[in-house]
């Protein structure tokens, strides 16, 4: 058991610090609210990404075949950590980078690969993921988008709800009924977000800019090369997908790094030294390392190949119930600066809390499959 | 990083458990408050388990691994202090064991003080010991699952204190033998839960079927596999601010874990006659050790961010 980072790591870790600093501009707080879904982010992460690119930063993890670096996953978590604490200045393209990428790579024809891994190397290239459904959420299998098979293809029909920078995206990632009921009948396919009968309305929101949206497929023509994986077979891929998703992103980076700027703020006003403010702070911590080290128990998982398992909610739910702690935490001892509104880190901190609870998949449908699926518990009606 | 346990420490592992094996149950009809692992001290005593961190290329993670095994029997057996915290405090010396751990000023009874024959005590400004050899301690009954004896004005004047030795280290490894062994313990608690939701019936249905009962079970869980990380890496890394998160997170989830372990017994976990409360009552008692988890997370703050 070695709790260590190698000097690798350690080095890796220091490069993208100094890449960061480097390259952020001095207003990046003020500018980027930190809000991944912001119009100035999202924007910047077009020139961001093909630097990192150009460093061998966007995609360490992958193998030199595919234009990586062949480094282990653990660089790839590293990278998470810094960009996350940083307020993701590659916008929602760490989803090709953390489960779009692989999921392709590992299901996708020649022709897909040939496609779409360099345009995601390229760091310009940006996806969204199109699974939920205004009556498919938690149940995700009830999901009605359908795909009519045609002579040269499919036709899409059906909306999607909650997708993530749908508005700003090249492509969707998007699910679709072609068979029967439930999980036997579901197909992926990956959509152009400019095809035509493809439209896009922001939902307004309090967690960010273009944090969701719902997306409408209208009589959508695709041809057969756009289905990913077997036709009816969608659900591996779904279930692949959610694993990698649900620790793909290193939260707590984040939240730690709102805490520490919380209780600098608190110091400043003398209020630090009060031993309840301290131990509230000192719990939220531990939360926050204890959420930090069962993501790393997964990592640690996938870096020796083996296969994800129910332990991957257990962690998925410490991220949730760390978020929370913090929100708790600025709930209780920041509430001017909340109603303020003017500090970005104390407020983007406070605002994303609020969806990690949801998105990924509900907590409560965490803790159903950790009962059923780590305590083989019996299934309820 | 690599989270793996090593292949000298699986091997140290699976000794454990098959020493363990022949513990795992205690006699039929044992209504006691606690039962003392006399059999089980031996064993671990024999086979040298007790200096396992006092070994080459051994410290303390794999006294904590000891001590995660062993936490989880039925059986209570001091293992936290000789096992890991006197080999971490005073690495140059074997004290006589059983050893109990106690904070001065005395603020009330001591975990294991009528079976031990060294108390560590952290005064806040150095650290003493007290041979307690033929001492007479007086015992004190509790509602908790360890033996208790309170230490007399007399027991305190042979007390010595141990040049060198800071109070802030003992602190640290009693704070990560407190984790570990809550770790243990919660774990037991909760696999003997999951089991009985199983086995029990009501409405037609085992109670572990409603989704109540489950959420509350998996989050205990979250908790069990929360506490044995931050335990494993304050073991590992032996820093400060390492062992007083790993300690507040463990003594939160002791408290939880207390709480829903007997929920899902019903009437049956208040029983004598049902083993709950041979870890349960462990849990109770690590709770509050040390000044709880308000202590340990504002040590862990001011680990952190300073005073
Ligand atoms: C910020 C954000 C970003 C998102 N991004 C995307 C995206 O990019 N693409 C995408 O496809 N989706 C996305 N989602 C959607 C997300 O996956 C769904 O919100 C989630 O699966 C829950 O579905 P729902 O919102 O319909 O809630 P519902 O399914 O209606 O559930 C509401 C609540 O009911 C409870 N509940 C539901 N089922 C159960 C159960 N079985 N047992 C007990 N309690 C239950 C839970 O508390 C749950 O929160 C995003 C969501 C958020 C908040």
């Amino acid at each position: 058991m070695d709790f260590e980072w190698t000097a690798e790591h350690n080095a890796f870790r220091e490069r993208l610090r100094d890449v960061l600093t480097r390259t952020l501009p001095a207003d990046w707080g003020v500018k980027s609210r930190y809000d991944t879904s912001s119009e100035y982010v999202s924007k910047y992460s077009r020139t961001f990404c093909p630097m990192l690119a150009k460093e061998g930063l966007l995609i360490p993890h992958w193998a030199k075949e595919l234009g990586g670096e062949g480094l282990d996953g653990f660089h790839h978590w590293i990278l998470g950590e810094e960009m996350v604490a940083a307020g993701e200045p590659r916008s929602y393209q760490y989803m090709s980078v953390n489960w779009v990428g692989p999921t392709l790579m590992k299901y996708g024809t020649k022709a897909q690969v040939d496609e779409f891994i360099p345009k995601i190397k390229s760091g310009n290239f940006i996806w969204c993921q199109g699974f939920s459904e205004p009556n498919a959420g938690s149940d995700l299998a009830a999901l009605s988008t359908r795909a009519e098979r045609t002579k040269n293809g499919y036709i899409i029909n059906g909306s999607k709800i909650w997708t993530s920078g749908a508005s700003f995206a090249n492509h969707c990632f998007m699910l679709a009924r072609t068979g029967g009921a439930r999980r036997s009948g579901v197909s992926v396919f990956l959509i152009p977000m400019d095809a035509k009968g493809v439209e896009v309305r922001v939902i307004p929101n309090y967690i960010g800019e273009r944090t969701v949206h719902e997306v409408f497929f209208t009589d959508v023509e695709v041809p057969e090369e756009w289905r990913l994986g077997e036709e009816n077979k969608g659900w591996d891929i779904v279930t692949h997908v959610l694993n990698l998703e649900r620790i793909g992103i290193p939260r707590y980076a984040f939240s730690l790094r709102v805490l520490d700027h919380a209780i600098d703020l608190l110091k400043q006003r003398g209020k630090y030294s009060d031993s309840a403010v301290q131990a509230r702070a000192g719990r939220a911590k531990a939360a926050c390392e204890a959420s930090r080290h069962m993501a790393l128990s997964i990592i640690n998982e996938r870096v020796n190949g083996r296969p994800a398992s129910a332990t991957t909610n257990v962690a998925r739910y410490a991220l949730v119930t760390s978020d929370r702690m913090i929100a708790e935490f600025l709930g209780d001892f920041l509430h001017d600066d909340l109603v303020g509104g003017n500090d970005p880190m104390i407020m983007s901190g406070y605002r994303r809390t609020g969806s990690v609870g949801i998105a990924s998949g509900a907590a409560e449908v965490q803790l159903d499959l950790i009962a059923r699926n780590l305590l083989q518990l019996p299934r309820g009606d | 990083m690599n989270l793996d346990l090593t292949s000298d420490q699986l091997t140290l592992q699976t000794a454990i458990e098959q020493l363990a094996d022949h513990h795992r149950t205690v006699p039929t009809g044992t209504i006691d408050h606690f039962v003392p692992g006399v059999a089980l001290e031996r064993d671990l005593e024999e086979n040298g388990f007790f200096d396992v961190a006092r070994q080459d290329d051994m410290g303390a993670v794999e006294a904590a691994l000891l001590i995660e095994t062993i936490a989880q029997l039925p059986f209570t057996v001091e293992v936290g202090a000789s096992a890991l915290v006197a080999p971490m405090v005073l690495p140059g010396q074997v004290l006589p064991r059983p050893i109990a751990l106690a904070r001065a000023p005395f603020t009330g009874p001591v975990r294991y003080l009528t079976t031990a024959k060294t108390a560590l005590i952290d005064t806040g400004n150095d650290v003493r010991l007290i041979d307690l050899t033929g001492a007479n301690i007086e015992p004190v009954k509790t509602p908790f699952a360890y033996p208790y004896g309170r230490l007399t004005e007399g027991d305190i004047a042979k007390a010595k204190v141990l040049k060198g030795v800071s109070p802030a280290l003992l602190r640290q490894w009693w704070q990560v033998s407190l984790a570990v062994e809550i770790y243990g313990v919660a774990k037991a608690a909760v696999d003997l839960t999951v089991q009985y939701v199983k086995d029990r019936r009501q409405f037609n249905r085992p109670i572990g079927q409603f989704q109540s009962v489950q959420h509350r079970l998996a989050e205990c869980t979250m908790l069990v596999h929360g506490t044995r990380i931050l335990a494993r890496r304050a073991a590992w890394s032996g820093k400060a601010s390492d062992a007083a998160e790993a300690a507040a997170y463990a003594q939160e989830a002791a408290t939880r874990i207390h709480y829903d372990t007997h929920q899902f017994h019903g009437a049956m976990g208040i029983t004598a006659e049902y083993p709950l409360h041979l870890w349960s009552f462990r849990l109770k008692a690590l709770q509050g050790e040390l000044g709880g988890q308000f202590e340990q997370a504002k040590a862990a703050a001011v680990a952190h961010w300073g005073a």
